[in-house]
């Protein structure tokens, strides 16, 4: 909820950039966050170029100047969990942008469940 | 403005299959908040006087509250109609996700009318409303039905709430099923949806729920969490959920043993927390928002009855289909609740319902059925009985599916004394004897038998200090002062609508500063009282408009009858003399006449005397331009 109201003002977890997926009658929880991948198909399709890495946060990020609100939906198709998303009422995309650095669900989680870490790559390579 | 409302009711009519969208009018928000203030309010204006509870014109509401669907911690959703158990008001809170969707899809509450000519469900996904076919869907089971509900609509991730067959053949404890195993309406609101030939409701929403002090709700949210995080019972509820109650409600002497006969159960070790954990555990779930997350999914492994998913056997259900029916193996218990989740129907009443077949079976007043010997300790008795009263299938299960007061009334002789019940609601899984306060709270419950309007007992023997001082338990002094703070304070925090194990741990304060955050408006502590006490008066004018006969603020024979011969309790009894004083003290204290009705003086204080109506029509909203019409 934290997350729809840092990104729309509002609560609503439907319009939030993370899923939390349940199965077989709420037996088990499935969080689902943007990988921040290094391979981004969701750029990589965009038409209209939109999609980038902050070189700050290394977060992939949607420009929304950029971004034409194409009706394929391309980068939600194409993104293998599903954590791009297409605002119902812009017909933008929207994705987890890690609030710029400081991630809303980490900060406002009751039980301290979620963390920012920043992965660290054999090649020594740093991504976040 | 953004004030934690949508603004706006949906008002579905089954028969016309038409909807409507009315405003929720500014004084309806502050005089009665949400939730029960809601509830009844609406049902008082909306339903005609001495309407049939499984008639066209009863109403069926799912309501929510200001602080629903936002991060204020533990919250749920309200059923309101009138009960076809009792034939008076019906409240019921339910948590899982289904509520938090209502306020999603753009609305503070559903008010379902009329009856459908065949069974149909609702699919509401903001502002589209469709009326869909159930006709391959009705004669399923509550999770069947959300399964089929799902594929029909082709949206997994709907929330659904349906009933099972037992809401659809009247069953008058059949509950609505809410995604998933949270059951809601004890008194029969699933009958009322069956009646309606309403198999279901999925729903889905898009709009964003807007608080109105942002930066200060976030504080607020955060003391309320902090508040939880540093309560005992809110630790152990999370931890173990409520089964942690059984054996400490053994150990002091509250636990019902072959229909309230004794209140200890010899062998709760098979029954409890730890027993659960071993046998039934493996991972924990959350109602919306919520961090007690007092949810322990598991599943039955072995046995008999093995494989398949459970929830916690609640404490409730632990009492009533376990330590109640003298019943010991928690896969069984386990199986038990199952059945009644799938079927519908509400697991206190259903125990109370075979606790009493059995006594009658005992005493040779009915006669048990070819397939089962009816008699405390059989599961499979209990089993059978479940399923040919959902089912109504025979002439037992009819008789019996009217809940325990109209069966013990067609029985005659002396079935009556042992149908334990008030008002025609089933008495719940905590003994009275030695525990006066709860007697009390039962005999003057507003909606019959209920341990959620006032829970006397934690004063009694949970440590609680009443104004500073620790309370007698078996004492009858103070009780009636003790109880109506109780019911007034709870009634408030029912109308935003607060979970009873939240309350465990937010302070009153904290959840004004929720309130007042949200909405924008400055309330004082003091408001959630004067809120509850006014809700409380209105519940008993409707209740008494609707015929409650006030004789019937008492408690059925058994419970006033002899003392307990065994535990901890030994000796101890509930005095119909003690009653009758504490119930004289209750009337003078609620002003309230020495018949319980609401005497004119403190209505008018209350500001109930000549209140403003909620019409339909007067709030309906053009659907063109979604404008107040007058």
């Amino acid at each position: 909820m934290a997350c729809s109201a840092w990104l729309f003002g509002g609560y609503n977890p439907h319009r939030s950039a993370l899923n939390i997926d349940h199965a077989n009658e709420n037996l088990y929880h499935f969080p689902v966050v943007c990988n921040q991948c290094e391979n981004t198909y969701c750029a990589k399709v965009c038409p209209a170029d939109a999609i980038y890495r902050d070189q700050e946060t290394g977060a992939i990020v949607v420009d929304q100047e950029k971004c034409v609100g194409c009706k394929k939906e391309f980068c939600h198709e194409y993104c293998p969990i599903k954590v791009i998303h297409v605002d119902p009422f812009t017909r933008k995309a929207y994705k987890c942008d890690l609030c710029g650095g400081s991630p809303r669900c980490v900060e406002s989680c009751p039980t301290g469940a979620l963390e920012l870490v920043v992965r660290v790559n054999t090649d020594q390579e740093e991504d976040r | 403005m953004n004030d934690g409302y949508m603004g706006k009711f949906l008002c579905v009519d089954l028969e016309a299959k038409t909807s409507l969208k009315l405003k929720v009018p500014d004084w309806l928000k502050q005089d009665y908040v949400g939730g029960k203030g809601f509830g009844a309010k609406l049902l008082s204006d909306l339903a005609p006087p001495g309407v049939d509870p499984l008639g066209p014109d009863n109403l069926l509401m799912f309501l929510t509250g200001p602080l629903c669907s936002t991060p204020a911690p533990a919250m749920r959703t309200c059923v309101v109609c009138k009960s076809p158990a009792t034939h008076t008001f019906l409240d019921s809170y339910v948590g899982g996700r289904f509520g938090a969707e209502i306020k999603f899809a753009g609305y503070d509450g559903i008010i379902i009318r009329g009856t459908a000519s065949d069974p149909v469900y609702l699919w509401i996904e903001d502002d589209r409303i469709e009326f869909r076919s159930a006709a391959k869907i009705w004669g399923s089971d509550a999770l069947k039905a959300n399964e089929l509900i799902k594929q029909d609509l082709g949206h997994q991730e709907a929330t659904v709430a349906t009933i099972g067959q037992a809401g659809e053949n009247g069953v008058l404890f059949s509950l609505i099923c809410c995604e998933y195993n949270r059951q809601a309406g004890r008194g029969g609101a699933g009958a009322v949806m069956g009646s309606k030939k309403l198999k279901g409701i999925a729903i889905k929403g898009s709009q964003l729920v807007k608080v109105n002090r942002p930066d200060l709700f976030q504080q607020a949210v955060k003391k309320a969490n902090r508040d939880i995080e540093s309560a005992g019972d809110c630790s152990a509820l999370t931890e173990s959920g409520t089964s942690y109650a059984v054996p400490w409600s053994s150990s002091i002497g509250l636990l019902p043993y072959k229909n309230h006969s004794e209140q200890h159960d010899p062998k709760v070790n098979k029954i409890d927390d730890a027993a659960q954990d071993k046998h039934l555990f493996l991972g924990k779930s959350a109602c919306f928002g919520c961090p007690i997350r007092c949810s322990q999914m598991g599943a039955v492994r072995t046995g008999k009855f093995a494989s398949f998913v459970t929830d916690i056997i609640e404490y409730e259900t632990v009492a009533m289909l376990g330590s109640n029916l003298a019943i010991s193996n928690i896969r069984d218990i386990a199986y038990l609740n199952k059945l009644c989740d799938t079927l519908g129907m509400d697991s206190i009443s259903a125990g109370a319902v075979i606790a009493f077949a059995f006594e009658a079976a005992e005493k040779e007043l009915i006669q048990s059925p070819e397939k089962a010997n009816l008699e405390f300790g059989s599961t499979k008795a209990a089993e059978h009985l479940l399923k040919s009263i959902a089912l109504q299938e025979d002439e037992l299960g009819k008789l019996l599916g009217q809940g325990v007061k109209k069966a013990a009334e067609q029985i005659g002789h002396d079935a009556p004394d042992f149908a334990l019940h008030v008002k025609g609601l089933e008495i719940p899984g905590w003994g009275v004897k030695g525990s006066p306060g709860m007697g009390l709270a039962y005999a003057t419950a507003d909606r019959g038998a209920c341990h959620q309007r006032g829970f006397p007992i934690g004063y009694e023997y949970g440590g609680a200090l009443y104004k500073g001082e620790v309370v007698e338990p078996h004492s009858i002094e103070k009780k009636a002062e003790i109880l109506i703070g109780d019911q007034n304070y709870l009634a408030g925090l029912d109308t935003l609508i607060k979970c009873d194990f939240g309350a465990f741990g937010v302070t009153a304060q904290s959840y004004i500063e929720l309130l007042n955050a949200v909405t924008g408006l400055e309330r004082p502590q003091s408001f959630i009282d004067e809120l509850g006490e006014r809700i409380w008066n209105l519940v008993r004018l409707f209740n008494l408009r609707e015929g409650l006969d006030t004789g019937s603020d008492t408690l059925p024979a058994k419970l006033t009858g002899k003392a307990l011969e065994n535990g901890p309790l030994k000796g101890q009894r509930m005095k119909s003399e003690d009653l009758d004083l504490m119930l004289k003290e209750y009337y003078m204290i609620r002003n309230w006449d020495r018949e319980g009705r609401p005497i004119t003086k403190h209505l008018k204080q209350l500001g109930l005397n000549k209140e403003r109506r909620f019409s339909i029509e007067k709030q309906l909203i053009a659907p063109e331009n979604d404008e107040v019409k007058d």
